[in-house]
Parts: structure tokens; C-alpha cells; sequence
């Protein structure tokens, strides 16, 4: 009898010790994402673009009036002459660089002229390179910060050319194409999805064809990412640089092989949801003399709105993380013009992109997927919250 | 009267509309496989811009992939590659399999409702999870760790990359599906088998292991094959531990590999000809190999559960 209840135990520990190792995995992915990717996390990270740009310009004028300290935090630099204060910072690509952390409205800096034409204002975010003095060695960035504050502060030095960068490195041109991409194929997905959702919940006899059709769409929700990735290289890149301005891979093209992956779940999760409207709300439409067309509109689509938004949230977390099949339409390259008709990586490729980089940039993926997470996250919550509306306000 | 007419040929017309819609998305899978097919048969029958035809006994049963501009040769053999995809996901299933099924047991049968809905809760949103951050994790976070333990064993080791960091990814991959649909197979066993199992003497973890799980075999053995079928077909994730090996097939842990799908995202920035059209060859290989294991799987399937049921 003992034997048997070790036996017992021993089993019921194991299970035990299964589900408490999934929750463990849990918990390492979010460990290990949000402790390698929180640092970069900022609101600057979501806005800037991913291209560094580089400028070289001198000041506009030389009056410029006095100017106060406006007590910065300990480690910046306050340069007292032209009203900057600056900073050592590692940029989002892991360089050690000198950044503007304040500039006075009425600073030299807020005007500088341009070699090749134009001025620009220095913004705090930007970083400085190299400052040339007239008849004085030039200060470089390479040298050190205590090197270029005592170059700046030195009253003897006169600025003969700056050189300025704003940094790269940002994911505002990733997170408007993965939005670029939701709406998009949405608007393919959604109405193809209801249409033939409508289709097998309301209209389809039980016959040979809609078992085939039916079989058919199933099958397809089995074939790989990657493969629909391939058709969205030699089939739907060509379809839309003929019928559109595009001229080579394009977020069209990249929505549709969405549409096209997304398409049996959609059709499923409406089908479903047209299902569970109760059986006696159609009856009493037709009763009243509607046909089923208006039966459909009027009684079954409104009355599946909520798994229809089910739907939606569903579809929208499956795009933010589908990476295999865009790779191929979008490629890597990230780009901070973000048209409809210009190729530009989503946020799961562009992890992908820094993921495969000579060495990977593990730091600035772990923040984009930071991002993905918390998005997925509330998506799912939001799903469990209308589906308890659901059944609370209807039925 | 006029009206009526009108209306019924509405609905009419509201069916043709709607079955239109249907047939084109049923139509996706054929127009897939179509293209598929139809450009990956490219390189066996075309001259290749004067590389000469790729033979394609070679192609399936070779151990080299040989770059065909690269290397001036049509010298592709993927056969390792279907080797390397059908070992590292059955090791994976190895892993995911007792964990997922255990863990659905406890979360249906074991521990009391309000922790199973934590539980549940936990699976759910590893399900969401995309596996892309899967793939970032196994990279940023494993690869080191098997560097390390490979490096204590005496094994020589590509910065960790190889069989065991996709073997690990995979099978933390189908965890939350397998894990979901088993234990809705689980919770859905009759009940009137379990009290027949403890009128006979048996104990709850006797009924668990011996009438539950046996009777859910169904559920969990769909699960399954709906598990390999994604591992089968990852792409993104395997390719950040694989390590692109252009030769094999390997089966030590910590070798480097190369399956189906990471050599498909290899050849990523041609644009044109064999090693462009040759991708699309190994996607009606990776479909083949996908229908094979899955019309296997249901086979046994079939078998398995006539018995006992």
C-alpha cells in the first residue's frame, strides 16, 4: 500500500513540476526581454529614425548674449559661453557619444549654418562629433568629454566648424509600417473573412461543394509562413507593381500574403460567432417578413459584432508577430520613408534584421519585442474581456 | 407580390455573392500550391543560365548545398536538410510532449479551479507570444548557456549555435499548443469513466494516468500533429540558433545545422536566378515532407485509437 501511494505522489509531483516549469518558461521569456530591453525603452526610441544623419555647419553669428546655469543633473556638462549642456551617453547602437543634453533657446547653437546650405537647430538628443577652432587643433569626440568641455569653455578658442549627428537607431519607421500593415489587411481580411463566414453559417447547404470549400480553407491554415512568404515574393510583388505605382517590394503586397495567412481563422472565428446567435432571433426575423439577406445583416452580423472585434484583435496579434512570411516581401533593410507603396520591415522582421546582424543587436531587439509583448499582452486581455461581455450582456 | 419576388431573388443573388467569396478563399490553397510547384520545378528542367540542370536524385538525397552562382555548380542536395528538420523536431517533441501533457493534467484534473484558471491563464499568453521572441530568447539567452556547458563537456562549439538550440526553441515553441488543445481533449473525457476507475479501487493518480490520458488519446494525439505540423514549418526562430550549416547531417547536440526552412531564409537576398528558384524547390519539399508526417501521424492515429474505444 505504501509502494502505491509513492507511485501516486511521485506522478502527481511530476505534473506538478511540468506545469511549474511552462510557468517558469514564462516568466524567463519576460525576464529575460524586459531586463535586456527596458533600458533603450524610450519615447525618443518610438519616434526617431533608424538612419543617423550626419552634419557639418558653423555658427550663423557671433553675437550671442550671457547665459545661466540651469542646473542640469551632475554628470552634464554646462558650457557657460554658448548655453549647452552636454553629456557623455551610449547612443541605441552601444557608442560612447557625446550628446546635447540642453540647449538654451537664445545658445549659437540654436542657428547654425549649414555647409551645404540650409541651417539647422541643435536639439538636445544630438551629438557632437568634432568642433574645429580657427588656428587651434580641433576637438574630437574620440578624445574624450573632459577634452572637448575645456576646448568649448577655453575663452581663446573661436568655432571655425561644427560636425553634428542625429542619431539612428530609432523604430519609428518599423512601428508605422507594422501600423501601415494592421489597417491594411484588415481591410482585406475583415469583409473577406465575414462574407465567407456568412457564407457557411447562413447560406451553405450541407453538400459536397461546401465540404470541399470548407476542407480547402482548413488546409490552407496548415501551410507554413515561410511558404506564403515565397508566393508573396513571385506572386503578389509582381501583382501589385503592375497594378500600382510600387516598383518593388511594397506593404500591399506584404498585407495581402497577411490576408492570405490570416484568412482561415478569420472565416472560422466569424463562422463561429455567426453560430452562436441564437437560433430563435433569426426565426422571429423571418416571422416578421424579412428575407434572409436582411435576416443576415440586420440580425446575424450585429448580433456577432463582439466575435467579430474577438476576430480582430486575434488578426491583429498574429500580424505584429508574423515575421517569416514578410521577410521575404519586405526584406531587412529598414528604410525611414514609410510609404504604402515602399518596403519597409514590421517590428517582428526588423528584430529578425538586428537578430541577424554581424554581431546582433540583442539589446535593441529585446526592446522591440518589449513593445510586441505588451501589445500582445493587451490584445489578450482585451479578448478575455469582451468574451465575458459577451456572455454577460446578451445571452 | 411584385416585392416578394424581388426579395426572394435577393437572397438568391445574396448566396451567389457570398459562395463567390468563399470559393476564391478556398481557391488560395491551389493557387499556393500551384506557384509553388510550379517555380520550384524550375531548376530541374530549365538550363539554368548555363549551369546545367540540377538532377533532382541528387537534390533529394545529397549531403552538400553548394551555392549554385557561387560555386559555378547545381551541386543542391537537401536531403540533409529534410534529415536535420525531421531529427530536431522529433527530439523537440521528446521535450514538449510529457511537459505539455503532465501540464495539462494537472491544469484539468488535479489542482482546484481558481489556480487552474491562473494556470490557464499562463498557457494562453504563451500561446499569444509570437516566435520571432522566442527565437530572440533561444538566441540571446540559451545560446550562451549551451556555449558554456558544450565548452565544460570538451565539445568544440559555434557560440552555442546548433542542434540543441533548436531542438530547445521548438519544443518551448509547441509547449502552450500542445499544452491548450490536450487539456481540452482531458477536461472533455466522461465522467462516468473516471468514477467506473474508482469503483474498481484505483486511485486518482491512478485513474489520471491509466483512463484519463488513455481516453483523451484522441485530443492529445491531434494536438500533436497539429504541434509538429508548426515546428515542421518554423522558420524565423530556427534560423537565429541554427547556425546555417551547408553540410550534414548533424546529430550531435552541439553542432551547427541547417533545416528546411533556415536554408529557405539563407538565400533571402537573391532576387533572380537557381539560387532564387531553388527556394521555391525546397518549399514543395518542406510541403511534402509537412503532408507526409501529417498523413503518417493520422494514420497511426487511426490505429492508435480504434483501440481501447
Amino acid at each position: 500500500m505504501n509502494k502505491r501511494r509513492f507511485k501516486d505522489s511521485t506522478f502527481n509531483v511530476m505534473t506538478f513540476i511540468s506545469i511549474i516549469s511552462v510557468t517558469f518558461l514564462l516568466g524567463m521569456i519576460f525576464w529575460f526581454v524586459f531586463s535586456q530591453g527596458i533600458g533603450l525603452l524610450n519615447f525618443r526610441l518610438l519616434t526617431s529614425d533608424n538612419q543617423a544623419v550626419n552634419y557639418v555647419g558653423a555658427f550663423s553669428s557671433d553675437n550671442y548674449p550671457e547665459f545661466m546655469d540651469p542646473s542640469l543633473e551632475s554628470d552634464v556638462h554646462f558650457i557657460e559661453r554658448y548655453g549647452i549642456g552636454i553629456a557623455e551617453r551610449r547612443d541605441l547602437a552601444g557608442n560612447t557619444v557625446i550628446e546635447f543634453v540642453y540647449v538654451d533657446p537664445d545658445s549659437p547653437f540654436t542657428d547654425i549654418a549649414l555647409l551645404n546650405g540650409g541651417s539647422l537647430s541643435v536639439t538636445s538628443g544630438m551629438t557632437l562629433n568634432r568642433v574645429a577652432f580657427i588656428e587651434r587643433p580641433a576637438a574630437q569626440r574620440s578624445q574624450g568629454i573632459m577634452n572637448m568641455v575645456s576646448a568649448l569653455s577655453d575663452e581663446g578658442n573661436t568655432i571655425r566648424e561644427l560636425s553634428f549627428t542625429r542619431p539612428g537607431g530609432g523604430i519609428r519607421a518599423s512601428l508605422v509600417s507594422t501600423l501601415y500593415l494592421i489597417g491594411l489587411t484588415l481591410v482585406i481580411v475583415l469583409p473577406f473573412g465575414i462574407m465567407s463566414g456568412l457564407y457557411f453559417s447562413e447560406f451553405a447547404k450541407n453538400n459536397r461543394l461546401t465540404r470541399i470549400t470548407r476542407n480547402f480553407i482548413e488546409m490552407l491554415s496548415g501551410i507554413p509562413s515561410i511558404v506564403f512568404g515565397l508566393i508573396g515574393l513571385s506572386v503578389l510583388i509582381p501583382f501589385t507593381v503592375r497594378t500600382t505605382p510600387a516598383t518593388g517590394g511594397n506593404l500591399i503586397a506584404g498585407a495581402l500574403t497577411l490576408s492570405a495567412i490570416l484568412l482561415p481563422i478569420v472565416i472560422r472565428t466569424t463562422e463561429e460567432g455567426f453560430n452562436n446567435v441564437p437560433r430563435p432571433y433569426r426565426e422571429a426575423s423571418l416571422a416578421l417578413g424579412a428575407n434572409r439577406t436582411q435576416t443576415s445583416l440586420f440580425i446575424v452580423i450585429p448580433g456577432a459584432l463582439s466575435s467579430i472585434l474577438t476576430t480582430t484583435f486575434l488578426a491583429i496579434g498574429r500580424i505584429i508577430g508574423e515575421s517569416a512570411a514578410l521577410i521575404f516581401v519586405l526584406g531587412t533593410a529598414v528604410r525611414d520613408r514609410v510609404g504604402v507603396f515602399d518596403r519597409s520591415p514590421s517590428l517582428a522582421v526588423h528584430i529578425w534584421a538586428l537578430m541577424t546582424r554581424e554581431p546582433p543587436n540583442i539589446e535593441l531587439a529585446s526592446t522591440i519585442a518589449v513593445i510586441i509583448l505588451i501589445v500582445v499582452l493587451i490584445l489578450n486581455l482585451s479578448i478575455k474581456l469582451l468574451v465575458r461581455l459577451l456572455h454577460r450582456g446578451r445571452y | 407580390m411584385k416585392n416578394n419576388v424581388i426579395m426572394s431573388n435577393l437572397d438568391k443573388h445574396t448566396q451567389r455573392l457570398l459562395l463567390l467569396f468563399s470559393l476564391f478563399a478556398s481557391s488560395v490553397i491551389i493557387l499556393i500550391v500551384f506557384f509553388i510547384v510550379t517555380r520550384g520545378m524550375l531548376p530541374f528542367i530549365t538550363d539554368n543560365d548555363g549551369l546545367g540542370r540540377v538532377s533532382l536524385f541528387r537534390f533529394l538525397t545529397g549531403t552538400v548545398w553548394l551555392r549554385g552562382a557561387t560555386f559555378v555548380s547545381t551541386a543542391y542536395g537537401a536531403g540533409f536538410l529534410v534529415i536535420n528538420t525531421l531529427y530536431v523536431v522529433f527530439l523537440s517533441l521528446l521535450i514538449s510532449f510529457p511537459i505539455s501533457i503532465l501540464s495539462a493534467l494537472f491544469i484539468a484534473k488535479i489542482c482546484p479551479p481558481r489556480i487552474a484558471q491562473m494556470f490557464r491563464m499562463v498557457v494562453e499568453i504563451l500561446t499569444a507570444i509570437p516566435s520571432i521572441i522566442f527565437g530572440l530568447v533561444g538566441a540571446g539567452f540559451l545560446l550562451p548557456i549551451i556555449y558554456t556547458l558544450a565548452t565544460t563537456l570538451g565539445y568544440r562549439s559555434n557560440a552555442g549555435l546548433g542542434v540543441l538550440g533548436v531542438v530547445i526553441v521548438l519544443a518551448l515553441m509547441s509547449i502552450p499548443t500542445l499544452t491548450t488543445i490536450s487539456e481540452t481533449a482531458i477536461r472533455s473525457v466522461d465522467r462516468s469513466l473516471e468514477e467506473a476507475s474508482y469503483a474498481l479501487g484505483a486511485t486518482r493518480a491512478q485513474t489520471n494516468a491509466k483512463v484519463v490520458l488513455i481516453s483523451a488519446k484522441g485530443g492529445i494525439f491531434a494536438a500533436t500533429i497539429l504541434a509538429v505540423g508548426r515546428a515542421l514549418g518554423e522558420a524565423t526562430a530556427v534560423s537565429l540558433v541554427a547556425g546555417n550549416a551547408m553540410s550534414g547531417p548533424s546529430f550531435i547536440p552541439f553542432d551547427i545545422t541547417a533545416t528546411l526552412t533556415s536554408m529557405m531564409l539563407m538565400g533571402l537576398h537573391e532576387t533572380s536566378g537557381i539560387d532564387y528558384d531553388i527556394r521555391f524547390s525546397l518549399g514543395i519539399v518542406l510541403l511534402a515532407v509537412i503532408f507526409i508526417v501529417n498523413v503518417t501521424l493520422n494514420f497511426i492515429k487511426k490505429r492508435v485509437g480504434d483501440f481501447g474505444e
